[in-house]
């Protein structure tokens, strides 16, 4: 990725190269890597900021305290959960629409103007319009339904739907980003390839499935990728609209791990369950980099 | 039908996949599905106080008002909180686009060690990796070691950091774009690497800088966990004032809603400006790392 050019190299310019780099590396510092270490660090230990204790150093009972909390362990859960649908559905839906837009006309052109708007509105912006649209009684999607017959739900207020209505939002805000990523790839298609294809009598379901996914999957597994870390992830959406409730029932690990450090003030707890989720997390992007290699390697 | 169809028989043979009636309904039920939240969104705030807690919902508001507006200024701080955002977003593009570009050219241009440049890489790979609330606690405890609760350099040091792989990544793009002979011919005439940097090649790449600059605005005047974790009252941005509508004062959806205008309507406007950039930056971001 980083290919630097054939310098001839002064002594001025070395130091000056250096100096380039500094700023850069000062607020990383500052901002990520002590914050890291330390964070690493205090997992090891007991501590909790409201006591006044000093923290004790506890090995990894952190870490394995946290599979004997029920609590975690339905936030993991719910996570896993609200991951593998909604990225599936985002999918779904990103390629039927990537391809559906595939044309270059105006239509197509302005209707991928407006689906940037979901993705880059604030999740806080988009989650307070949602919570007004979906309210019990006096939301528009409500009446809507009894409009044409079906009972009014309760998207937010019940336990077994809430967690359909986050994974509802995050779909309308993330599926046109799936979109507009395939599209462009979906777009780079030689147009021969396609020709050829459709010379040779193939349906357009055909054309779909033997030619264009295959080409586009190098792209489609790293889209996925992106969004499937980006869904353990969610916090923004999940505060504003449920606050984890009701119950733990849309309790995910990033509010989890709020909870534990910043309202609890659990400090080295919470921090244990931060770096098990960066370990986690490196461990499901390799796996899917190479599923993707190997996927180029077969496109050749 | 001509705005419709293309005139390329292959594309149409592609978007036409499900048949073209599903193709027209599925269209017309996505134009609908993204723009009507915001007609929504637009007519509450401008709704008086009946037709916005009015069930049925009113759709179609009878009169229009800017009543929502001036309680939100004058109840819910709302030019305080456009002022922090302001400062906060505009703020960490300066920083995030000055120090980015800099390090991109001395990557690109500069005499660094290429295990540098690896392990630059390497971090943005781990970066993109973690969400931002896995560092929240000890960044909590530093900031407030600092003395830098509650103040909007806290935010700018934040958000810049979050927004440094993208930019670097998008900026060593742009530099590579630039003809290496422009790099050589000043070097003979005896520009060091900080005159070339700031009067040759940074000058090239402008409208590429206004374009990240643009994408590093939006996300940190979207973000909001550093915010909520951060401010206490001074330094509250938008985000974080409109969450408070919540979870705090019940459901006033008037000022919620003209709040929520207040939020999105610099990041529309902005992507209006920006138009294409914006989706090639956008992707870039994604895919390039």
């Amino acid at each position: 990725m980083l290919i630097s050019r054939h310098v001839i190299q002064t002594k001025t310019d070395k130091i000056h190269s250096w100096l380039f780099i500094l700023p850069v590396f000062v607020i990383l510092l500052i901002a990520a890597f002590i914050p890291l270490g330390y964070g690493l660090g205090l997992s090891f230990y007991r501590y909790k900021l409201n006591l006044q204790q000093s923290p004790v150093f506890v090995g990894f009972q952190n870490y394995t305290g946290m599979f004997k909390d029920e609590l975690f362990i339905k936030s993991l859960k719910n996570n896993i959960f609200f991951a593998v649908l909604s990225v599936s559905i985002e999918l779904v839906f990103g390629i039927i629409i990537a391809m559906m837009l595939s044309d270059d006309n105006t239509l197509s052109r302005l209707l991928i103007t407006f689906l940037m708007v979901p993705m880059i509105i604030a999740p806080v912006a988009s989650g307070t319009l949602w919570r007004m649209m979906l309210d019990r009684t006096y939301g528009i999607v409500n009446y809507l339904l009894e409009l044409i017959g079906l009972p009014a739900v309760s998207w937010l207020g019940d336990y077994r739907i809430a967690i359909y209505t986050i994974i509802l939002v995050d779909c309308w805000q993330f599926t046109p980003f799936v979109a507009i990523l395939v599209l462009s790839s979906i777009k780079a298609i030689q147009k021969d390839i396609i020709d050829a294809a459709r010379v040779d009598g193939a349906s357009p379901w055909k054309v779909f499935m033997r030619v264009v996914l295959p080409i586009t999957s190098p792209v489609i597994i790293i889209v996925a990728m992106i969004r499937f870390i980006d869904a353990f992830k969610v916090f923004d959406t999940i505060f504003v609209m449920t606050q984890g409730g009701p119950g733990s029932a849309t309790e995910m690990l990033p509010t989890y791990i709020y909870r534990q450090g910043i309202k609890f003030l659990r400090v080295g707890y919470s921090s244990a369950t931060a770096i098990l989720f960066i370990t986690s997390m490196s461990i499901i992007a390799w796996a899917f980099i190479r599923l993707r290699t190997r996927q180029l390697k077969r496109l050749g | 039908m001509g705005w419709f169809m293309s005139k390329r028989r292959s594309d149409n043979y592609l978007s036409n996949f499900l048949g073209v009636p599903t193709r027209i309904i599925v269209l017309i039920l996505l134009f609908i599905a993204i723009l009507f939240p915001f007609y929504w969104l637009v007519t509450n705030a401008f709704k008086i106080e009946r037709e916005y807690f009015a069930d049925p919902p009113v759709v179609f508001p009878s009169q229009i008002t800017f009543q929502n507006f001036i309680d939100a200024v004058k109840k819910y701080e709302l030019f305080k909180g456009l002022k922090n955002s302001l400062l906060i977003a505009s703020g960490t593009t300066v920083v995030t686009v000055f120090a980015g570009s800099m390090a991109a050219y001395a990557l690109i241009n500069g005499s660094l060690p290429r295990k540098l440049k690896n392990v630059f890489a390497g971090w943005f790979l781990v970066q993109k990796m973690y969400p931002a609330v896995v560092v929240a606690v000890p960044v909590f405890y530093i900031i407030r070691t600092l003395g830098l609760m509650d103040s909007v350099l806290a935010l700018i040091i934040m958000n810049a950091s979050f927004n440094l792989p993208l930019v670097i990544l998008l900026m060593i793009g742009f530099y590579q774009e630039v003809p290496y002979e422009v790099e050589e011919q000043s070097m003979l005439d005896g520009c060091s690497l900080l005159q070339r940097y700031f009067y040759i090649t940074t000058p090239m790449v402008k409208p590429g800088l206004v374009a990240t600059g643009m994408l590093t605005f939006v996300y940190s005047w979207n973000e909001f966990l550093y915010a909520v974790i951060l401010t206490v009252n001074r330094a509250k941005p938008l985000t974080v004032t409109i969450a408070g509508f919540i979870t705090d004062k019940g459901l006033i959806w008037g000022p919620m809603a003209a709040m929520g205008c207040t939020v999105v309507f610099p990041v529309l406007l902005i992507m209006w400006l920006m138009q294409k950039n914006f989706i090639s930056g956008i992707s870039a971001g994604a895919l390039k790392g």
